[in-house]
């Protein structure tokens, strides 16, 4: 595994929002790369900026009124500044994107059949009649059973987990470099979830494309990702290989999370949690944001913000507690 | 003491269509219950959705009627009353005071309009337990110190907390009225991990400090495990198996037990386990379930058998109840 090629960068990304309570900077000042063929967690609680961040890859955030700066190197191009109808052609084909809820993301006026062919047709040289074949063979490639007459189906004929495949084989027709997976089993059952993340495991393998695989779920992350970047309020704090995070989680906020699973071997006590609750996005706190309910902060973290430290070969982490000379 | 027992409930919802709305099918959402909830003993239900649970929750508190079956409830002087139906006048409001809920999501449950202070008072207002105003603020200020929110809160909208405190408002809401039994839905479902924890560990003391019975449900094995004494498995609106926690944990019996139990992930990526899951499809409908065996065309060990004739539950331990044709070959 030498010949990592490097598909995107993301350099010192910033998506702010104006609201009436404040500036909100939802992803502040986020860089990250990605290879081929890798499975990328971004792993966060509810306003962390992952799901931002992964609309702002897919020019997705309108700005003006929203702001975003930095870099988004893909192709050989910066993403971030893109005229729209360049970014037509990077989006949904190159970059496509998998949503959390399967109910909401198909209109329920066009059957899914429908639904496929408007990516095929935008994006694709083929003629109708080959367009149709190649997405029932793609619906085929994921054992969705009966594809041609899911394929003239509506979205409420089917149930959440069917959709959410459905929804996977329309981000592969383009066969796209990256795609971009927002929460895409949160919405389905434990047993679902599982048909779910073994067919996403089985297509990384066969077709060597990228995955961005965004989740709160630290379980999932366990069984997919190859690396993680763990993120809280709008910043990347510790970014890791996935064995290395479980192994030897360095950031407080990660080792929150991790003890934060209901473990069996709990019964009959009480269960450790992380103090506090997530802050609001436009009372970010000074310094390092997660301080105020950091175990382990200091003096330092209320006032300055920690830049990375590479405490271990490709594991860094955003904490003062590993800057040169302190101990763990 | 026994607070409610359920014995065969069944609730079937009509599907109406046409334009007389005529019933054209049923939901059946619920089949052939039994559960029996005594004082201080937790109950975990677990399942997909679409297993009943919620029908099931919501049923005993009478959201719902029962379509069938009786629910019978058991005052705190010890007078058991018929609650299946239309509830005795005179035993409605000690019922409605002791049996409580808490919903899955605290965006919804909460009003927007009504401030923490009146969101609580509603209750005390409803059952007159206090007789003074000033008595029933001191008495939310408690049950907001309780819950581990600050007694000035009491002023602010739902919209000002995030959503591990609304849950907390809610929680501080329904045992207000010092309920006997309080039935959980998904309590911790819509909060993010690092609060799911905070929420139940709330829960726990509560339920130390004040010796009630908790019906906790959610999809949540682990969560599930937790909490409860007891928990049932469902499938279908079919309670498949019923065992004390650690039993069931320790020893699965039903497949369909087993199989969701294969499907919790390990957290371990040097062992990831979720490609050898054997489960395959997704459940059936409830407009149309299957015959026989609720479980028989996703289990990987049916038999002839389950595909003609319905299982009943059966004794395969101590405490422990499967409803399965494999515990009888």
């Amino acid at each position: 595994m030498t010949d990592s090629e490097r598909i995107l960068t993301v350099l010192n990304l910033k998506t702010y929002f104006g609201t009436p309570e404040g500036i909100v900077r939802a992803v502040d000042d986020v860089s990250f790369h990605l290879d081929r063929g890798e499975v990328l967690a971004l792993v966060g609680e509810s306003g962390c900026g992952k799901s931002v961040t992964a609309h702002s890859i897919l020019g997705l955030i309108k700005a003006p009124p929203a702001k975003v700066a930095g870099r988004i190197v893909f192709g050989g191009q910066d993403l971030i500044g893109l005229p729209e109808r360049e970014y037509r052609q990077v989006r949904g084909k190159q970059i496509s994107m998998i949503f959390q809820e399967p109910m909401s993301a198909f209109d329920p006026l066009y059957t899914v059949g429908q639904q496929l062919m408007e990516v095929a047709k935008a994006h694709m040289p083929w003629e109708e009649s080959e367009a149709r074949e190649r997405i029932i063979d793609t619906l085929k490639s994921i054992h969705i059973p009966e594809p041609e007459k899911r394929y003239d189906e509506y979205p409420h004929e089917m149930s959440g987990g069917m959709l959410q495949r459905i929804m996977i084989a329309m981000a592969l027709i383009t066969s796209p470099d990256i795609i971009i997976a927002d929460e895409p089993t949160t919405a389905l059952d434990v047993t679902i979830q599982a048909q779910v993340l073994n067919l996403m495991q089985n297509l990384q393998s066969s077709y060597r494309g990228s995955i961005i695989f965004i989740t709160h779920d630290l379980g999932t992350v366990a069984e997919i990702a190859d690396r993680v970047h763990v993120m809280y309020a709008g910043k990347i704090v510790e970014k890791a290989s996935v064995v290395e995070l479980f192994d030897n989680p360095l950031h407080p906020y990660t080792s929150g999370l991790l003890t934060s699973r209901v473990r069996r071997e709990y019964k009959g006590q009480d269960l450790p949690y992380i103090e506090g609750y997530v802050p609001r996005a436009y009372e970010f706190p000074e310094g390092c944001r997660f301080h105020p309910r950091c175990p382990k902060a200091m003096e330092k973290c209320k006032a300055a913000r920690p830049p990375e430290f590479e405490p271990a070969p490709d594991h860094t982490v955003a904490c003062w507690l590993f800057e040169e000379g302190e101990g763990r | 003491m026994k607070i409610l027992s359920i014995r065969n409930l069944k609730k079937y919802f009509p599907i109406r269509s046409g334009v007389f709305l005529q019933v054209s099918g049923w939901v059946r959402a619920l089949e052939n219950v039994n559960m029996d909830i005594s004082q201080g003993e937790t109950i975990g239900i677990v399942g997909e959705s679409g297993c009943g649970k919620s029908t099931l929750g919501r049923t005993m508190v009478k959201i719902y009627e029962p379509t069938v079956g009786s629910i019978t409830y058991c005052d705190p002087s010890g007078e058991i009353h018929d609650v299946s139906r239309n509830i005795d006048r005179r035993v409605e409001p000690t019922f409605r005071k002791d049996v409580q809920m808490i919903f899955q999501n605290p965006f919804d449950s909460l009003d927007p309009r009504m401030t923490i202070r009146d969101t609580i008072r509603e209750p005390l207002e409803t059952h007159r337990l206090f007789a003074s105003r000033k008595m029933m603020d001191e008495r939310i200020a408690e049950l907001l110190m309780k819950v581990g929110l600050y007694p000035e809160y009491a002023q602010r909208y739902p919209h000002e907390f995030s959503g591990g405190q609304r849950q907390r408002i809610a929680i501080a809401r329904s045992i207000s009225v010092n309920p006997r039994l309080l039935i959980c839905d998904e309590p911790t479902s819509a909060l993010d991990v690092s609060v799911q924890s905070q929420i139940i560990n709330l829960l726990k003391d509560i339920q130390r400090d004040t010796n009630m019975s908790l019906i906790f449900i959610s999809h949540n094995l682990d969560v599930v495990h937790h909490m409860s004494d007891r928990i049932m498995v469902m499938y279908l609106g079919n309670v498949v198996e019923s065992a004390p926690a650690t039993e069931l944990f320790d020893h699965p019996a039903h497949p369909y037990t087993q199989a969701l139990m294969s499907a919790i992930p390990s957290w371990n990526p040097k062992d990831r386990k979720l490609g050898q899951v054997k489960l395959e499809g997704e459940p059936p409908s409830p407009i149309n379930p299957p015959t026989g065996c609720p479980f028989h065309p996703r289990c990987p060990h049916r038999l002839e058998i389950c595909r003609r004739v319905k299982p009943e539950a059966a004794e395969v331990g101590e405490g422990h109840s499967s409803a399965c044709h494999l515990h009888s070959v």
